[in-house]
């Protein structure tokens, strides 16, 4: 997988890079908006993680003219500017999401990895499956071995949110911003104590555990342990 | 509305001026054309009484120089177009019956009582019978015989009766006129005052780029329109100014801060990591986000503030987001050994910025969460009363003192000196400045135990516009 990081910020940049290439990703680097925008025209590239504030030009006018270019690759906005409405501006010009500086690498990472593995929403399936673990989403049913499970509608939401990104690292942050729409920060520990009564009802008496959590990262439902 | 807006003009200052110069105009008129006619209409009747007397004295000295033939002589001259026109002569005996002159009968049961008595006499004219009001004198010759000299009126009653009309025409059309104009005056009035309260409840709700109509008349609205347009200008400047440095001091604090979390980060990534220092590294990067956390609440703050996140409200169902947070919060609460329960109305809409408003619900939870010991309760409430919502969170927590409630909503106010419990007050503030965007009111109250805080919402109206225009208006 290719990225480019544009980012003016030499020092962050610099850990950025090491920190992607040994997560196994392909990173290019340009330092201003003029030689973001003109890499990320002529290359092809799985994902652009572009900082806001920029040199020349800036991240979401490169957004802009990509866009316009009629080029799809997914971005990822970084930005220090980190009010809700700043946020809306960022995926308003076509950005994908919107990451707050300073931000924890895990999120970042469990971020592009989302991006990545998005795919086009075609075909989509009314039943979603891992391992023996069923979700009708027609009849707004769950079900672990042929065992029908009572779940709360913002459960079931918040179990859809884990499925449809099954084996995929998902923050907290994620989970409060895509099952609660919360663009904050609460102080409590909201998001664990969902997980642990979901992971009752889930994973309770089975003999795999499905939700796994990820130490400085958050939580993925999977099927096998590693 | 439409009612409500014709009732504020009725209400405004300049109609009520101009209904008091009406009546000022009215009463002038009044006074000085029914004088005018009261005094022509004496000097009309003192002329004809002049006449008569004169006339009368004539006769008087004519009986004296030439006794009754000659009284006879000089009326039956007169009478014969000598006399003036409309003239009536009578010369009666003692008993009233007639010796000369051009009435038939003596006009009057006897001696009339009044100095200038009056009757009416029937004349046959060609084609028509007509009634001529007479004014008369009488005098009593030394010989015991009578003597009448009348004047016909219906001239000059014509032309009172003209006179009058006249004047009750003119002393109509004035007030109408007055009317008209002060009604047309205020009504131009109350609607640029409108103009300028309308532009002000725009500017206010975050329409900053509103500005003031400027009619080009450059009459004293336009002067206090280009003013007020001036300060606008210069306000909205200063909130840009504002802005940009939020954002320069947001970058600026947030870019070392950022490298700062990136090593921290990279050096806990390391494999081969001394757990001796893992341990302080890990702790340091609390520290970090705990000041990111509150560089961005004081951030959230200084926004609020400044009114720009308002700028494109949305409708927000308050009790509906007050029932999503009680749902997400009631497991934390249950964990801490707290009862949380939610009666809110839906349908509680509010104009404005639902994360904010999230925010705000969401503080004032965590504030109760940090407070209320285990085995208390918290409870969420939003109903609707009149034209505002109120949200209240209750508790039954150790509360806080009176001077505490009053100060809570400045920013670093340090709540309490509880130990152990780190809270610079920075939630509080934050709450407080939500309301103040939203324009709502803030209250924390006593709950006997405990503390209530209570937000009362200015409720988001369909035709926002035209009733606050009314409302202002009659204001």
């Amino acid at each position: 997988m290719h990225i480019l990081l544009i980012e003016d910020d030499t020092e962050a940049a610099r850990v950025l890079v090491k920190e992607l290439r040994e997560s196994g990703y392909t990173v290019d680097h340009a330092a201003d908006g003029r030689e973001g925008l003109s890499r990320a025209l002529a290359g092809k590239f799985d994902l652009i993680v572009t900082d806001r504030m920029l040199p020349h030009i800036d991240g979401l006018t490169i957004i802009q003219q990509l866009r316009g270019a009629r080029l799809a690759t997914p971005v990822l906005v970084l930005s220090a500017l980190g009010t809700v409405d700043d946020r809306i501006r960022g995926l308003k010009a076509g950005g994908d999401d919107y990451l707050t500086k300073p931000f924890a690498f895990a999120e970042l990472l469990a971020r592009i990895e989302a991006l990545l593995r998005r795919r086009p929403s075609a075909a989509e399936s009314t039943v979603l499956r891992v391992a023996d673990l069923e979700f009708d989403l027609i009849a707004r049913k769950v079900a672990r071995a042929g065992r029908e499970i009572e779940l709360t509608s913002r459960e079931q939401k918040l179990l859809e949110f884990l499925m449809r990104r099954a084996g995929q690292v998902v923050t907290r942050t994620m989970l409060l911003e895509g099952v609660w729409d919360l663009h904050f920060d609460p102080q409590s520990n909201l998001v664990d104590v969902h997980i642990s009564r979901l992971r009752q009802a889930i994973d309770r008496g089975a003999e795999r555990l499905l939700i796994h959590t990820v130490r400085g990262s958050g939580y993925v439902l999977k099927e096998e342990e590693d | 509305m439409k009612d409500a807006r014709r009732w504020g003009l009725f209400n405004t200052s300049a109609f009520r001026m101009s209904m008091g110069y009406t009546l000022l105009v009215a009463l002038a008129v009044c006074v000085t054309l029914g004088s005018t006619y009261l005094l022509t209409q004496s000097i009309i009747q003192g002329d004809v009484d002049l006449i008569i007397d004169t006339e009368l004295r004539s006769l008087e000295n004519q009986y004296v120089r030439s006794g009754i033939p000659g009284v006879t002589q000089e009326i039956n001259l007169r009478i014969d177009s000598w006399g003036r026109i409309g003239a009536v002569y009578m010369l009666a005996g003692p008993k009233f019956d007639r010796l000369a002159g051009n009435v038939t009968n003596w006009p009057f049961d006897g001696a009339p009582a009044e100095p200038w008595p009056e009757f009416r006499i029937e004349s046959i004219e060609p084609g028509q019978r007509s009634v001529h009001p007479v004014r008369a004198g009488v005098r009593k010759l030394p010989n015991g015989d009578w003597l009448l000299v009348g004047t016909d009126m219906s001239q000059d009653r014509r032309y009172v009766r003209t006179f009058q009309i006249a004047t009750l025409w003119g002393i109509g059309l004035s007030i109408l006129v007055a009317a008209v104009a002060g009604f047309s005056f205020s009504f131009r009035l109350a609607r640029r005052v409108a103009d300028v309260t309308d532009t002000c409840v725009r500017i206010m709700s975050g329409e900053q780029g509103h500005r003031l109509p400027v009619v080009g008349t450059s009459d004293e609205f336009d002067a206090l329109a280009t003013s007020v347009n001036r300060v606008l200008d210069r306000l909205e400047e200063q909130t840009r100014t504002l802005r940009a440095t939020f954002d320069s001091v947001a970058h600026d604090l947030r870019a070392p801060l950022h490298r700062l979390r990136t090593r921290m980060d990279a050096v806990l990534r390391l494999p081969a990591l001394e757990s001796g220092i893992r341990e302080p590294v890990e702790s340091a990067l609390r520290e970090v986000d705990r000041l990111q956390r509150t560089l961005a609440t004081l951030l959230q703050i200084a926004l609020a503030e400044s009114g720009a996140p308002l700028a494109s409200p949305t409708p927000v169902d308050v009790g509906e987001l007050a029932d999503e947070l009680v749902e997400l919060f009631e497991p934390v609460a249950r964990e801490r050994g707290l009862t949380l329960t939610g009666r809110a109305d839906h349908g509680v809409i509010v104009e404005g910025n639902r994360q904010l408003l999230a925010q705000l619900i969401t503080n004032l939870l965590e504030n109760a969460l940090k407070y209320v010991p285990s085995g208390g309760r918290i409870d969420v409430a939003v109903k609707r009363l009149a034209d505002r919502g109120h949200l209240i969170i209750s508790d039954n927590g150790p509360g806080m003192p009176a001077e505490e409630r009053m100060r809570a909503g400045q920013p670093f106010a340090l709540v309490g000196q509880r130990s152990g419990l780190q809270s610079s007050g920075l939630g509080l503030s934050l709450v407080s400045a939500i309301a103040r965007l939203h324009r709502a009111r803030l209250a924390l109250e006593s709950n006997d135990p405990g503390l209530r805080a209570v937000v009362s919402l200015p409720l988001s109206e369909p035709q926002a516009s035209p009733a606050s225009l009314s409302r202002s208006m009659s204001a």
